[in-house]
């Protein structure tokens, strides 16, 4: 419990039934329970440990980690009313990106980032390898429903109004994400250096060379040079395998942090006067007034 | 957003989480069969559709049609009605960065309480037009054809004719039927309607305006673009 | 601007008002306050420098590229006797060493003309890439223009800019004659009167003030003069 303390406050909240306190949720810690009183045969002893191992290394864990009191708080916590569908499409891009990332990592064993060798090694992928046409055939439509996935939930987020207050920074992660998903579509592309992803990657560079004074700079920067050549494609693969992933994780981790602390919204047309809490509420929030203070529980909630 | 509007949001919402269900395993109910869903949807297209090579990178081509992928259609299409060449940077970089930085910025200028997309008149419209003005550049780009291709029906002796008028990049600025491109040349469809074929033949030798000249087609080419131009009425 | 009211709530959370020093956060009894902004400047110094030490040395490598220029590569092409003043010969050579065919491009290569006033005696070698944003450029041969298959950008017999978007006539590259052989060179853009300039990247305009917007880049070969 000393740990609760480095738990936001929202998390720390335990959820209601069951979970009254977080860290001695589980069965009591692994070494108090060494003595039984009475001594049962071997095997019923053997059978009992067994059964009592996984919640036994479970709570080794919460011991020294106390993630059940954060863990609790995160999967108990309320989600307002009237949540639906459109709430899972974070979710559903989630899984994308999950997608992308297993199915690139498999390409990523059987693929050779060479200009010579590259269109050669995804023919390998596609006709010799074990399942090999499947995990590419994943990674290549898996980036399409990705990208579809981002604009809904956008749009859901837009015409929701989830971003106004106190979601003001999520949204900015959010679109941050949008435009580097992008560029993992368009590095991505010209891996297979097949004629579409070449000169779709002639045009997308050469669009970046039109940005005045930097622009010029910025192309032979993504080429590595003045024309297309033996480093571009490894500089794309590098971009599209190591730096734009490991940003995209870690601004994945603080979205997601920040869904858990705000919570997420609930649908714009739904109200909360509604029955006998309503009631109570206004007249709460009348006899506020009246004291003419702002209440500052309200805000304990963020 | 006034701090009274920031304090009564907060309170409607604990009051609206108060009355929700704990996420697991209600919500996760949901999200998980929707994450069902995605992976199904990708492993059904990897194998319906596969994942086919083109042909081998070829920078010598030349004539291979370049066409991004379908997600950057909207912006192909954009490079490809601006055409003042003054106006270049701004379709390339100009417009798209302009578009990035009000939707980053979205929440600092979009201030109000409101949140219903109903209540909500200027968000919402604004937001379904700029869907809509995406999605209908995206149709065009996905539909248009490359200006070195006429996709249209014509009599078997006016099929030359078509070729040269293909092959001659007439419509990098015409618009023929559906295809080419509208402007800045005057539209080809019933071009028989307006001129007839002499002033045609007239108008591709001394290139009005600042249409070029193709004087130096040879004489058999002029005659069956002529005749083929002359048929559209 | 938003903020009083987190102001407001941070001000009561945070500092009880009868607490009389605001003590900084983490203040234990003795500690002064000198030494503690010795520390912390130590600690960015020192933070500072790792990262540098760190940061500025792949960052170089990152832009390295930028300033190198590769070694000037002539290639023939085919006899003179092959290039005629009326129209253009394809020919395929390499632009890029290392990458195999993906190094490779396309020129368009005649004598020069008497008809359009260029000098005599020369070898005009014109790029296939479109000066819009680098798609293939088509020589069509009987309408004597090149056009591009991507926007509808379209050049005429010199490659210069009749219609679409492109921002400048077609790159060119340089051209002599050696033993009876053309030989092609590096590839140098020009100016809509056909001045060469240093190679600019498609989409970038040249000549005026635009050789400020859009600099040249230390990649490329000087133009040749004249």
């Amino acid at each position: 419990m000393k740990l609760d303390s480095l738990i936001p406050a929202p998390l720390r909240k335990p959820a209601k039934p069951g979970a009254s306190n977080g860290a001695a949720k589980g069965p009591a810690p692994a070494d108090l329970k060494t003595a039984p009183a009475e001594r049962p045969s071997d095997a019923q002893r053997l059978g009992d440990r067994a059964k009592d191992a996984p919640a036994d290394v479970l709570a080794w864990v919460d011991q020294r980690t106390a993630a059940s009191g954060f863990l609790t708080g995160m999967l108990y916590r309320k989600v307002p009313k009237g949540t639906n569908w459109f709430y899972t499409l974070g979710s559903a891009t989630l899984i994308a990106f999950v997608s992308q990332a297993i199915t690139g990592v498999f390409l990523a064993m059987f693929y050779t980032p060479s200009a010579t060798q590259a269109y050669a090694s995804i023919a390998h992928i596609n006709n010799d390898v074990f399942l090999g046409q499947l995990v590419h055939g994943m990674h290549k439509w898996g980036s399409s429903v990705m990208v579809i996935l981002v604009f809904l939930h956008m749009g859901r987020t837009f015409f929701f109004g989830a971003y106004k207050y106190p979601r003001e920074l999520n949204w900015v992660i959010g679109v941050v994400l949008l435009i580097l998903t992008m560029t993992m579509a368009f590095t991505g592309y010209l891996l297979p250096f097949d004629q579409r992803s070449f000169w779709a990657s002639v045009v997308g560079i050469n669009i970046n060379g039109t940005g005045p004074v930097v622009g010029p700079y910025l192309s032979d920067f993504l080429r590595a040079g003045p024309e297309l050549g033996a480093t571009t494609l490894s500089r794309f693969y590098a971009i599209h395998m190591l730096l734009v992933p490991g940003a995209i994780i870690a601004l994945i981790g603080a979205h997601m942090y920040l869904v858990v602390k705000l919570g997420t919204t609930a649908p714009p047309w739904l109200k909360a006067d509604k029955p006998k809490v309503a009631a109570s509420v206004s007249q709460l929030d009348a006899g506020v007034e009246g004291n003419g203070a702002a209440p500052p529980n309200g805000a304990s909630a963020s | 957003m006034k701090p009274a509007d920031k304090q009564a949001y907060l309170e409607e919402y604990e009051l609206l989480k108060k009355k929700g269900k704990p996420f697991f395993p209600y919500a996760v109910l949901k999200d998980s069969a929707m994450m069902l869903v995605v992976v199904g949807v990708i492993i059904l297209m990897s194998v319906l559709l596969g994942a086919e090579q083109g042909p081998k990178a070829d920078p010598t081509s030349t004539t291979y049609v370049p066409r991004p992928e379908w997600y950057f259609f909207f912006l192909f299409e954009l490079l490809r009605v601006i055409k003042p060449p003054e106006l270049v940077p701004i379709a390339t970089i100009g417009i798209p960065t302009i578009c990035m930085v009000l939707l980053l910025l979205l929440p600092f200028y979009d201030r109000g309480p409101e949140r219903n997309p109903i209540r909500r008149p200027i968000a919402t419209t604004a937001g379904c037009i700029t869907i809509a003005a995406m999605a209908y550049l995206s149709y065009l780009g996905a539909t248009g054809g490359s200006p070195t291709e006429i996709d249209m029906k014509v009599a078997p002796q006016y099929e030359a004719g078509k070729e040269v008028v293909a092959g001659s990049g007439c419509l990098a600025c015409h618009k023929l039927g559906e295809n080419g491109n509208n402007g800045p040349g005057p539209e080809l469809t019933h071009i028989a309607q307006r001129i007839p074929r002499a002033a045609i033949l007239r108008s591709v030798e001394i290139g009005p305006g600042i249409m070029p000249s193709f004087r130096d087609l040879p004489p058999k080419k002029l005659n069956e673009l002529a005749d083929f131009l002359s048929s559209l009425d | 601007m938003s903020d009083d009211a987190d102001k407001q709530n941070g001000a009561e959370a945070a500092g009880r008002p009868e607490r009389p020093i605001p003590d900084p956060p983490g203040y234990f009894e003795g500690e002064s306050m000198t030494r503690r902004r010795a520390f912390t400047v130590a600690v960015q110094g020192i933070g500072g420098i790792a990262g540098a030490a760190i940061v500025l040395p792949a960052v170089g490598f990152a832009v390295a590229p930028i300033f190198h220029r590769g070694k000037e590569r002539w290639e023939a092409v085919g006899p003179v006797g092959d290039f005629v003043e009326d129209t253009y010969r394809q020919v395929i050579f390499t632009e890029t060493e290392g990458i195999g065919d993906a190094g490779k491009t396309t020129a368009y290569v005649r004598k020069s003309s008497k008809q359009l006033d260029e000098k005599p005696n020369e070898i005009v070698a014109v790029s296939n890439r479109c000066a819009h944003l680098g798609c293939p450029v088509r020589f069509v041969e009987a309408a004597g223009n090149f056009i591009c298959p991507c926007h509808g950008g379209v050049y005429d017999f010199q490659g210069k800019r009749i219609g679409g978007p492109p921002v400048r006539p077609l790159d060119h590259f340089q051209a002599r004659v050696r033993d009876g052989q053309v030989e092609l060179g590096p590839r140098y853009s020009v100016t809509s009167q056909l001045e060469p300039v240093r190679a600019r990247d498609p989409g970038e305009f040249t000549g005026g003030v635009w050789e400020y917007l859009y600099p040249p880049r230390p990649s490329t070969f000087p133009p040749p003069s004249g």
